[in-house]
């Protein structure tokens, strides 16, 4: 459809109003391209589907638009930012359940007065929603400690596009009572039901931290001595390979007691040693690294993420390098890289490269303007996927560009 | 009934050896390690490859026939029975460790490999396999992804689902497809997030990619006594609020530590509550938590707490633990073991609850507890030759599942519904919530053959079981029996 055909007439539009029990004012915005509803309990959210779906109204959840550059013809947008409230820390159990519309560090500094937190790094976490990290399945370097979403969310309260207002998991950790559809919805980019609210076991703060990085203008040195700390008995919070002016640099951040921080730091010196390589203290700032990918990217570049084995991780990062780009990738082999000006040759290149040795391609950011859109890696389960999206999403009304091939 | 045509289709899939129809044979597949609900398959193949299971699972498929994925039959809510008419794909001809790659520490297994058998395959390189249900020394890799296995060390480790990276599946339609990938974050739905622990009725896997951990190079294990269980729950909050994470945090009551030591004699103290806690990592961290551990312990009132001393002593406390649902035979004829998990902190309250039900029935009851997660395995002693206690423990293990429930928790922890707990699904799940998994279920097995019957309560089945038990009429006329 084009936006000038405009699918919500007056009547379509004072109805959805009726629907939602919303002052159009307040919460109603009506735009060019549709409508724009501002989801302000779970009952409304479940109204407002049902509607939809009944007029085949092409519906995208929006948490703070942190993830993604362009759309298809959305004509429902709905915004989740006013469901924003952290609803129960119960920090004795080490759980919290939050509204999905909650900003990322805003959840963190309440949990933070407790000494906890959710055990993960996504990116642009200030505006980020909780529900946006959870649709994109984002995870930054801590994973390599703790695990990524599937391992922290407990539970989701999700609203399918017939009203249908569920409850996925609970609120203790341990619990395999019916199927886990929490891991289903986490990284569906809000194709299958919009998350509402969700659970999330917690982690106890760490206490002494402390980061060396290790720098090189050789990868594959650093590419060894990564998989050895990797196997090593060190106390490891995070390790990522970065690309920097002179070369990589392999940033490792330790966690531990503070009088056993200075033990683990000497023998991670030695392992460096063996190399001919010395470690340094970190700069402020290398955690934010993947950041600065799409900074390197820009409006005009192109940002991916690349799934790697860890044994792959120093060749691919020498191999973006040779593509003009930058990169970032954590110790379980995941890399985001960015590059400022690249061809689609090179890009379907570098996918290639990725998928023959087991992994894959997804592009993150790219310039709308480009001629013929890239692409990344597809699936060999797609059909199987889109059965289950049509189970949940019959009218393909949720996000219907897919993020996937019709997803 | 399965017919002469489809045995002769099911004979040209697996070999004439691959195949078993004898009654008498058929009987060791008719339950799992729940004895109360048995059936007898109409027969068992035994495939070698993912190809011949994927033929089994086409004959199944084209004919309508219900199939069940088995592994070593271990499981404890009757998930591994077949249906009536059903065929039992067992994996123990699926037996072998295909790949280790240690510098990505990952190694991929058939289903029928043993769950211990990973952790011995890469021990002498400095790796272990994290999951450690307590049949690990039996139950196999295949068995654990029905259930999403977890074990005493998941506190620290997590569950199956934490280290399953990829699965070759047979999905019940006969599609082979590929869950997961070798590599973080498949693109698109994580399917096999949702596979694991579906209990055999979403497929079967028939090649699996784990992954391996490096061993610690310090474990501790701590026996510590206490004279209330309330003390010990205090020191596992305590523990956690401290900001320390045990690799596992065990309680056991009076009586599980009397029936463990009539069974394996693993020399615990007689004490009213045993904590139990392990420690691991790099060698300065533990001892400096295992200090402060001992601490608290004492701190909350333990009377004795005490260090296994030698990998050998370590060994044997974990053995007396593991064995404390075979050992509950000793304390009584019959037994029930309940799965219920409750948050963290609503142990004291879940205990004087399950005291005062026990008691105003007159039935025994055997705490031994996951305490770092919460996890309770209450077992009800019995005596099912007295007319009307089985039929009173049955409704006692299920009121306390009931209770879990109205704390916050869980009915399953780590057994899995299978048959014997679908009722209590609808006691935690609200009947919009099991629609949305049967959407999952409709996308995968369109025609319901993969292990029906199974996990998702069946209103006519649970409709009737309430009120008190009326024997079925063969029973009464002594035909058949229920156990």
């Amino acid at each position: 459809m084009t936006q000038n055909s405009h699918p919500v007439t007056d009547a379509l539009f004072t109805e959805l109003a009726t629907v939602a029990g919303l002052n159009p004012l307040a919460s109603l915005q009506r735009e060019d391209t549709g409508v724009t509803v501002f989801a302000t309990d779970i009952p409304q959210i479940s109204r407002v589907m049902r509607f939809a779906n009944e007029h085949r109204l092409p519906v995208r959840v929006q948490g703070a638009n942190t993830s993604r550059s362009e759309y298809g013809a959305d004509v429902l947008v709905l915004r989740m930012e006013r469901l924003n409230a952290l609803k129960e820390h119960v920090w004795q159990d080490m759980t919290c359940t939050v509204d999905a519309g909650m900003p990322w560090n805003s959840m963190q500094a309440q949990l933070k007065q407790h000494g906890q937190f959710v055990a993960l790094d996504p990116l642009r976490p200030d505006t980020a929603t909780v529900g946006g990290v959870l649709a994109t399945n984002d995870s930054g370097a801590l994973r390599v400690k703790y695990g990524a979403l599937r391992d922290l969310v407990i539970g989701v309260t999700l609203v399918l596009t017939d009203g249908t207002i569920a409850k996925s998991g609970g609120k203790v950790v341990k619990n395999v009572a019916g199927y886990d559809l929490n891991k289903l919805l986490i990284g569906s980019f809000g194709s299958l039901a919009v998350i509402a609210e969700v659970t999330f076991r917690l982690h106890s703060l760490p206490r002494s931290v402390e980061t060396v990085s290790i720098v090189s203008a050789n990868p594959t040195s650093l590419g060894k001595l990564l998989l050895e700390v990797s196997g090593s008995q060190l106390s490891l919070q995070s390790m990522q390979l970065r690309a920097v002016s002179t070369g990589f640099s392999l940033d490792i951040c330790l966690s531990t007691l503070p009088e056993v921080l200075q033990l683990q730091k000497a023998e991670l010196a030695r392992m460096a040693a063996a190399h001919g390589l010395s470690a340094q203290e970190a700069a402020h700032d290398v955690w934010s690294a993947r950041e600065a990918q799409f900074t390197t990217a820009g409006e005009t570049g192109v940002a991916v993420k690349a799934a790697m084995l860890p044994s792959a991780i120093a060749r691919f990062a020498d191999f973006v390098r040779s593509l003009g780009g930058s990169s970032v990738t954590q110790a379980g082999g995941l890399m985001t890289a960015g590059f400022s000006r690249i061809t689609p040759e090179a890009i379907a290149n570098f996918r290639d490269e990725l998928e023959s040795a087991g992994g894959s391609l997804t592009i993150l950011q790219q310039s709308s303007r480009a001629a013929e859109p890239m692409r990344g890696t597809s699936s060999r389960l797609l059909p199987v996927m889109q059965r289950i999206k049509r189970q949940f999403d019959p009218n393909n009304i949720l996000d219907p560009a897919g993020f996937l091939e019709g997803l | 009934m399965l017919t002469e045509a489809i045995m002769a289709e099911l004979r040209e899939a697996v070999g004439a050896d691959g195949l078993i129809r004898d009654q008498s044979q058929l009987q060791t597949y008719d339950c799992d390690g729940l004895l109360a609900f048995r059936s007898m398959p109409d027969a068992v193949v035994l495939p070698r490859s993912t190809e011949q299971t994927q033929c089994v699972i086409s004959i199944c498929a084209r004919h309508k026939i219900p199939f069940v994925g088995r592994g070593a039959g271990t499981g404890l809510s009757g998930g591994a029975t077949a249906s009536e008419g059903g065929v039992v794909i067992a994996f123990s001809r699926m037996n072998q460790i295909l790949k280790v790659d240690l510098p990505n520490q990952r190694v991929t297994v058939q289903p029928g490999v043993i769950n211990a058998h990973v952790s011995q395959k890469v021990a002498p390189m400095g790796y272990f396999y994290a999951p450690d249900p307590s049949s690990q020394s039996v139950c196999t890799i295949g068995g654990n992804i029905a259930e999403n296995a977890g074990g005493a060390h998941c506190l620290k480790y997590g569950f199956t689902t934490t280290h399953v990276l990829a699965m070759t599946v047979v999905l019940p339609t006969g599609e082979v497809v590929h869950l997961g990938s070798e590599t973080l974050d498949a693109v698109g739905y994580d399917v096999a997030g949702v596979f694991i622990g579906s209990e055999g009725t979403l497929g079967v896997a028939t090649e699996i990619t784990l992954r391996i951990m490096r061993k610690p190079q310090t474990v501790q294990v701590l026996l510590a006594a206490f004279d209330t269980i309330e003390a010990a729950g205090q020191t596992v909050s305590d523990i956690i609020a401290e900001g320390i994470l045990p690799a596992a945090m065990e309680i056991m009551d009076k009586l599980s530590i009397q029936a463990a030591e009539a069974s394996v004699h693993p020399n615990y103290p007689d004490c009213e509550a045993l904590l139990l806690i392990e420690v691991d990592g790099p060698t300065a961290e533990v001892e400096f938590h295992m200090a402060r551990v001992r601490e608290m312990c004492r701190g909350n009132g333990a009377w004795e707490d005490r260090l296994a001393q030698s990998d050998t002593e370590r060994m044997l406390v974990w053995k007396g633990r593991k064995a404390a649902f075979a050992a509950a035979g000793r304390l009584a004829p019959n037994y029930i073991v309940q799965d219920g998990v409750i948050p963290r902190t609503k142990l004291p309250e879940i205990l004087e609850r399950i005291g005062a039900m026990s008691a105003a029935v007159g039935l025994r009851v055997s705490n031994v507890f996951h305490a770092g997660d919460g996890n309770l395995h209450p077992i009800v002693l019995y005596d099912a030759k007295i007319p009307g206690q089985e039929e009173v423990a049955v409704d006692l293990s299920t009121r306390i599942l009931e209770v879990c429930v109205d704390l916050g928790g869980s009915i399953t922890g780590e057994h899995g519904v299978g048959k014997e707990k679908q009722c209590a699904m609808g006691y935690m799940y609200s009947e919009p919530d099991l629609d949305t998994m049967l959407r999952v279920r409709s996308a995968l097995d369109p025609d319901g053959i993969a292990n029906p019957d199974k996990i998702f309560p069946r209103p006519r089945l649970c409709g009737e079981k309430t009120g008190p038990y009326t024997p079925h009429p063969l029973e009464t006329a002594g035909i058949a029996e229920y156990f």
